[in-house]
């Protein structure tokens, strides 16, 4: 169980995304291995407002949504919280789009679509 | 088989995802230059491009592959095509093989900047479609839960 911290508990996520197959998507892929899912956003507005309330170890940020992208609301987080974790997850990749997530200080970046081992070893390398 | 330009990324975007994604196995039949009009098998995902190359990507297959193909990413059974989930997957599915083959070509083309636009589904049986001052081509992908048609078309494209 690969979700399971030293401590006994779960590895916390909040999943950012429009789409709520590809939230569902990434609940079966990392929810078998004891991750929690605490938290669905479908825009970045509402993981920011979210993010007053909720705290996850690591956040999955999808780039293309409505009302406020993935890029500003990860800017967002990290004035809030510079040391919060973020994963982009998008099917998009383009080098400037990459570009920018990094001087935005995302963490990494995974690319749809996501092989379950993937994201989980990614998220194991930032947590 | 050669494909042209346009078509080409699309359909090397849709065979990656079909098989990595929901792991069908895939063959494609041959392509098809198409004018004016695209003919609906009953499921259709549609979503537009702009920037560099303006245009839309059409995914087309039978209702019956629509429900398998929501099935093998959510993990659960479908009965009907026009299910909230079987539509949102189709959307998803859509997004990702758009997205994919767009950052393909905004990366071997800088300065395109090609984005995508909201995908939309639709259903229905033999729902004829018409491209106004735009000719599109289509390659037919076969997999063993039923054919995929992609149908690409740019403004400009021969």
């Amino acid at each position: 169980m690969r979700g399971i911290k030293a401590d006994g508990t779960a590895i916390t996520v909040m999943a950012v995304d429009d789409s709520p197959v590809s939230r569902k998507m990434i609940k079966k892929a990392l929810e078998p291995e004891g991750f929690q899912v605490i938290a669905e956003a479908g825009n970045g507005k509402q993981a920011v407002d979210m993010y007053a309330s909720v705290k996850a170890d690591v956040i999955t940020m999808d780039v293309t949504m409505p009302v406020m992208d993935g890029l500003d609301a990860a800017s967002a987080i990290k004035a809030i919280n510079p040391g919060q974790p973020i994963i982009m997850l998008s099917a998009m990749g383009d080098e400037d789009i990459i570009n920018d997530a990094r001087r935005r200080g995302i963490n990494d970046i995974c690319s749809k679509p996501f092989k379950p081992d993937e994201i989980i070893e990614k998220i194991l390398r930032i947590v | 088989m050669e494909l042209n330009a346009q078509l080409a990324p699309f359909v090397k975007a849709t065979i990656k995802n079909l098989k990595d994604m929901l792991g069908f196995e895939v063959n494609t039949g041959g392509m098809e230059p198409e004018t004016d009009e695209f003919t609906s098998q009953g499921y259709t995902v549609l979503i537009g491009f702009t920037g560099g190359w303006k245009g839309r990507l059409i995914l087309d297959m039978p209702r019956e592959t629509a429900m398998k193909m929501a099935s093998a990413m959510t993990g659960e059974p479908y009965s009907s095509a026009g299910d909230e989930e079987v539509l949102l997957s189709g959307a998803e599915l859509g997004n990702i093989i758009g997205g994919n083959a767009i950052t393909e070509i905004n990366n071997s083309q800088p300065g395109l900047q090609i984005r995508l636009t909201p995908p939309s589904v639709f259903t229905g049986m033999g729902m004829t479609m018409f491209n106004a001052r735009v000719n599109s081509s289509s390659l037919l992908i076969k997999t063993d839960v039923g054919p995929v048609k992609v149908n690409v078309a740019v403004e400009g494209a021969q």
